[in-house]
C-alpha cells in the first residue's frame, strides 16, 4: 500500500477535525495486519471505487463519539443512537470526499461508497492476505483508529 | 447550545440569521433526541421541521441577495450548494410523509442535518466571508 493512497486520507482526517469539531489530531502508533478486527464500539466504514479500490474504517470508543457530537450539538448524549450515529457517517463521508479530492490531484479518479455504520459490536472485516494499516489517532477527547485497506485497480 | 463564536462570517446581517438557523435545527434535533413516547411528539416534530425548513429557504434567498449585491464571484457555486442542501432536506420531508415520521429515520436525518449546517457555514460561508472582509462588503 503506497503512502501516496494514505496521506490524503490521513490528511483530510486532520483537516476535517478541525474544521468540523475544532480537535487537532495527532498520528500515534501504526500497525499492519492481515486481518482487521475493530474492537471499539462505533465503527463507520467508506468503500472506495474508481482506480483505488478498498475500505476506511474509522473506529471509535463510545466516549469520544459521544463528545464529538456533544461538540456540534452542545447536547449531553449517552447512547450511541442513531443521531449519532449517523452524524458521526456524515464526518466520514467528508473526510472520504475531501481525501477524494486529494487523490484526483495525483490522477487517482475514485468514488465512494456511502457509509456503513456499525454500533456496539466489534466489526471484523476479513481481507484475506491483503494488508490493512491502522494509525492510531489522538485527540483530547480519546484515540481513534483510521484503518486502511487501498489498492490500485 | 450549538452556535459556536467561530462559525462567525463577520457579515453582521447573515451572523444574525446563521444564528436563528441554528436555533431553529437545534429545537429540531431537541425535540428528536428527547425521551418519551414517540407517536406523542411526531406533531411538535412536524412543526419544528416546518418552522425549521421555511427558514432555510428564507435565510439562504436573503444571503444570496446579499452575494449579488457585493458582486461575490462565487455566487453560482454557493448557489449550487444551497440548491443542494435544500434539496436533501426536501428529500428526507418526502420520504417522511410516504413512510411515515419513524424514529429512526427522523434521527438520521437530525444527525446529517446538523453535520450539513456545520460544514456548509464553516466552509462556504466562511469563503464568502472573507471575500466580504477583504472588499469592505460589510453593511
Amino acid at each position: 500500500m503506497k503512502v501516496e493512497y494514505i496521506n490524503p486520507f490521513y490528511q483530510a482526517t486532520n483537516h476535517v477535525f478541525e474544521l468540523m469539531l475544532n480537535l487537532p489530531v495527532e498520528k500515534g502508533d501504526m500497525t499492519i495486519s492481515d486481518e482487521l478486527v475493530s474492537s471499539k464500539d462505533a465503527n463507520i466504514t467508506l468503500g472506495v471505487t474508481g482506480d483505488l479500490e478498498g475500505n476506511i474504517l474509522f473506529a471509535f470508543p463510545k466516549s469520544m463519539a459521544l463528545e464529538m457530537v456533544k461538540i456540534m450539538s452542545g447536547m449531553e448524549l449517552e447512547e450511541l443512537d442513531t443521531f449519532v450515529a449517523s452524524a458521526l457517517g456524515e464526518i466520514a463521508n467528508i473526510v472520504g470526499g475531501n481525501a477524494l479530492t486529494k487523490l484526483s490531484e495525483s490522477n487517482y479518479l475514485c468514488d465512494l461508497i456511502p457509509p456503513q455504520i456499525t454500533v456496539g459490536e466489534y466489526k471484523s472485516i476479513s481481507m484475506a492476505s491483503k494488508q490493512v494499516l491502522t494509525v492510531t489517532m489522538k485527540t483530547s477527547i480519546g484515540d481513534f483508529d483510521l484503518n486502511m485497506f487501498l489498492k490500485k485497480k | 447550545m450549538m452556535w459556536k463564536d467561530k462559525y462567525k462570517v463577520h457579515v453582521p446581517i447573515i451572523d444574525q440569521q446563521h444564528e436563528e438557523l441554528f436555533i431553529r435545527v437545534f429545537s429540531f434535533i431537541e425535540i428528536v433526541q428527547q425521551k418519551g413516547n414517540w407517536e406523542d411528539k411526531i406533531t411538535k416534530i412536524k412543526d419544528t421541521l416546518e418552522f425549521m425548513q421555511d427558514y432555510v429557504v428564507f435565510h439562504f434567498d436573503d444571503e444570496e441577495k446579499y452575494q449579488e449585491k457585493i458582486n461575490y464571484p462565487h455566487i453560482e457555486i454557493h448557489k449550487q450548494r444551497h440548491q443542494k442542501f435544500k434539496e436533501a432536506i426536501n428529500a428526507y420531508a418526502q420520504r417522511f410523509e410516504s413512510e411515515g415520521f419513524h424514529e429512526e429515520l427522523v434521527q438520521e436525518f437530525g444527525g446529517k442535518l446538523m453535520t450539513w449546517l456545520i460544514l456548509h457555514i464553516q466552509v462556504e460561508d466562511q469563503k464568502l466571508g472573507e471575500y466580504a472582509k477583504n472588499t469592505g462588503g460589510y453593511k
